[in-house]
């Protein structure tokens, strides 16, 4: 079922939780909203389940308008952060509530929700738990019981808030990648909130940034992760560099370097800031290009293929973070002490009148 | 098996140090006196004990005594459940009055209350002239005494409850499609069931206690509207103090196996949610 949000506003009090979003969501999509928290990515989840009213917009699921019908009649399906599982009731009957809460004429057999729970709990992978109530069970398991139970009805539409986010990281990752391949399998429209910019990189096909309410970029993990359209989206979504400077001739002045930066003619003489991401600064041993910036390396630390070197710029006094394969470290033979020259290999300019941070 | 739990490890000593102090404090101030019932008691020969204790005019009472009082608390879970409902769900003017107002029983002089409640339904009081019916000085008028006695109970063990109550729970309750009525009864009901119970334990065994509200409004009349401690005290006024002592015994031995039930109700319904 695809998902159409038409200009949804929400406010509580004089506090705009969302300003005029609108998000189109094609059926069988998995979209992620990423945004800090208090970004309104929750109010929003909550608002397209019907949980919550909007003050203005519209919801449409397949192009019905579902603004004003109640959540008990949505069909959607919705996990919790905290799982909010059912405490007196057991594994099975958990699953089975949205089963025997139907009314009598469109309920299934005892046989019948018995035989699909099963089949739920297989999925999840928790059939041997099925007479155990949610305290005797892990944070991993009992946000699979909330999974199977919300998936139990058969929802057109998976609604996700923070669903990993209080699980410990080898967890996480295993139920996103699990949550991955479910929805590859059942082509449920979805739509996850979180806060970790790698999990959203990781599992979905779309994301939506937000901040302060509004969106601020739409697109697939690649485009928001390479192509940024704005400070906020590029600070947020990893690590990143800045280098502050004035336009000049087209270059970035900085210090000693001068960067090449592609910006409009009128932008000329203004402050400036560079965007380059920790993997995008090239580390040599001497001095190949005006870009190059005299550096000292003020600590090595190694995680996995991976090594972070933090720098002390020797022009201005700035720290900088660079990521490099641990082979091209190898080769360097870089020291903790050592003086060494930076530049940026890939970058984004941003100027800050354009922008509010 | 209960051995092997003392002796597991904790990071906060005097185990010992405080079981021996709750031993001796229970003893002082509960086993001491009650066991004075029974000594009491033991005076008297089995023939002597069983005649007063059977007495038609003291079964009577039991009657009303147990009866009223467990009429008292079920309307008290009833009604308790639904004010502590609205005090935490719902936020009105005058919200802070009425939870304040709730504890006004427990702080009234049970006299005053007997008195009060006697003067509004009397047959010529203010409540009484407008009903059919005879409150004041029949088994209802009791039982309305006692459930005013045991409000606060029921209303202060659900309200904590109710205000942790995840509210998460009743919301993917809805998602599933479950109607107000289903997600009540399935998800709220269960979660307060225990401290409800509690609640009508403690109020139940308040009323059955109860002497000063009741002897007011009851009228005391023998066989119809006589409580069994009112037959206590008319007991020891006549000096019949192992007569006084035999009857309540035999309350204290119900009233402990009631409660034990109660209790064990309880502890089945905790084994099933908290672990």
């Amino acid at each position: 079922m695809s998902i159409q949000i038409n200009d949804v506003s929400k406010s509580f009090g004089s506090f705009k939780v969302l300003e005029d979003i609108s998000i189109d969501i094609p059926t069988g999509e998995l979209v992620a909203l990423l945004g800090p928290s208090g970004s309104g990515k929750t109010s929003l989840l909550r608002i397209i389940s019907g949980l919550e009213e909007a003050d203005q917009g519209a919801i449409l699921f397949n192009g019905e308008d579902m603004t004003h019908i109640q959540t008990t009649e949505r069909k959607v399906g919705f996990v919790f952060q905290h799982y909010a599982l059912f405490k007196h009731m057991t594994v099975f009957e958990n699953v089975a509530y949205g089963l025997r809460v139907r009314p009598r004429k469109e309920r299934l057999s005892k046989v019948k929700i018995k035989e699909k729970v099963e089949e739920l709990l297989g999925l999840v992978k928790l059939e041997s738990l099925a007479g155990r109530y949610p305290s005797q069970l892990s944070g991993g398991q009992r946000q699979r019981v909330a999974l199977a139970r919300a998936l139990a009805v058969e929802p057109k539409v998976l609604l996700l808030d923070e669903p990993f986010g209080a699980l410990d990281a080898k967890v996480r990752k295993d139920l996103r990648r699990w949550l991955r391949r479910l929805h590859d399998e059942f082509h449920i429209t979805s739509i996850f909130v979180t806060h970790d910019q790698e999990e959203a990189l990781d599992v979905a096909d779309r994301i939506v940034v937000m901040n302060d309410g509004k969106i601020q970029q739409i697109g697939t993990p690649e485009e928001v992760y390479d192509h940024p359209n704005s400070p906020f989206v590029y600070d947020f979504l990893g690590n990143v560099n800045l280098f502050h400077g004035r336009l000049e001739n087209g270059k970035l002045v900085n210090g000693h370097a001068e960067i090449e930066a592609s910006t409009a003619k009128e932008s000329e003489g203004r402050e400036a800031i560079a965007y380059v991401r920790p993997h995008d600064v090239v580390i040599e041993r001497e001095r190949v290009s005006k870009e190059a910036v005299p550096a000292e390396i003020v600590h090595i630390h190694v995680v996995g293929r991976t090594v972070h070197v933090e720098l002390k710029r020797k022009d201005v006094d700035e720290f900088l973070e660079a990521e490099l394969p641990k082979e091209q470290y190898r080769k360097l033979a870089l020291e903790h002490g050592q003086s060494v020259f930076i530049r940026p290999g890939q970058l984004k300019v941003f100027i800050p009148e354009d922008f509010s941070i | 098996m209960k051995k092997l739990k003392l002796k597991k490890h904790s990071i906060l000593p005097g185990f010992g140090l405080s079981l021996g102090f709750t031993t001796f404090y229970i003893s002082l101030l509960i086993l001491l006196p009650l066991s004075m019932i029974f000594i009491n008691t033991a005076s008297m020969s089995w023939q002597d004990f069983w005649t007063t204790v059977t007495e038609p005019r003291v079964m009577a009472s039991y009657r009303l005594s147990f009866g009223a009082s467990f009429a008292a608390a079920s309307i008290n879970v009833v009604f308790g459940v639904l004010i502590a409902w609205v005090l935490v769900r719902y936020s009105f003017p005058g919200k802070r009055l009425i939870d304040g107002l709730v504890d006004l029983p427990f702080a009234l002089p049970t006299a005053v209350a007997g008195i009060a409640l006697t003067t509004l339904y009397a047959e010529t009081g203010w409540v009484g002239q407008f009903l059919p019916f005879r409150v004041a000085f029949t088994p209802l008028g009791i039982t309305i005494a006692l459930t005013f006695i045991g409000l606060p109970f029921v209303v202060r063990m659900v309200q904590p409850v109710l205000q942790s109550f995840e509210k998460e729970t009743e919301e993917v309750s809805a998602i599933l499609g479950a109607t107000r009525l289903q997600t009540f009864r399935k998800v709220i009901l269960p979660e307060i069931f225990p401290a409800a119970l509690t609640g009508f334990a403690l109020a139940f065994a308040r009323a059955l206690g109860e002497y000063g509200s009741v002897v007011f409004i009851a009228g005391n009349m023998p066989m119809r509207t006589e409580i069994t401690p009112l037959l206590i005290l008319t007991k020891l006024e006549q000096y019949d103090y192992a007569g006084a002592t035999a009857i309540a015994a035999v309350m204290l031995v119900i009233s402990f196996v009631l409660l034990l039930l109660i209790n064990g109700l309880q502890w089945w319904t905790n084994k099933r949610i908290a672990h």
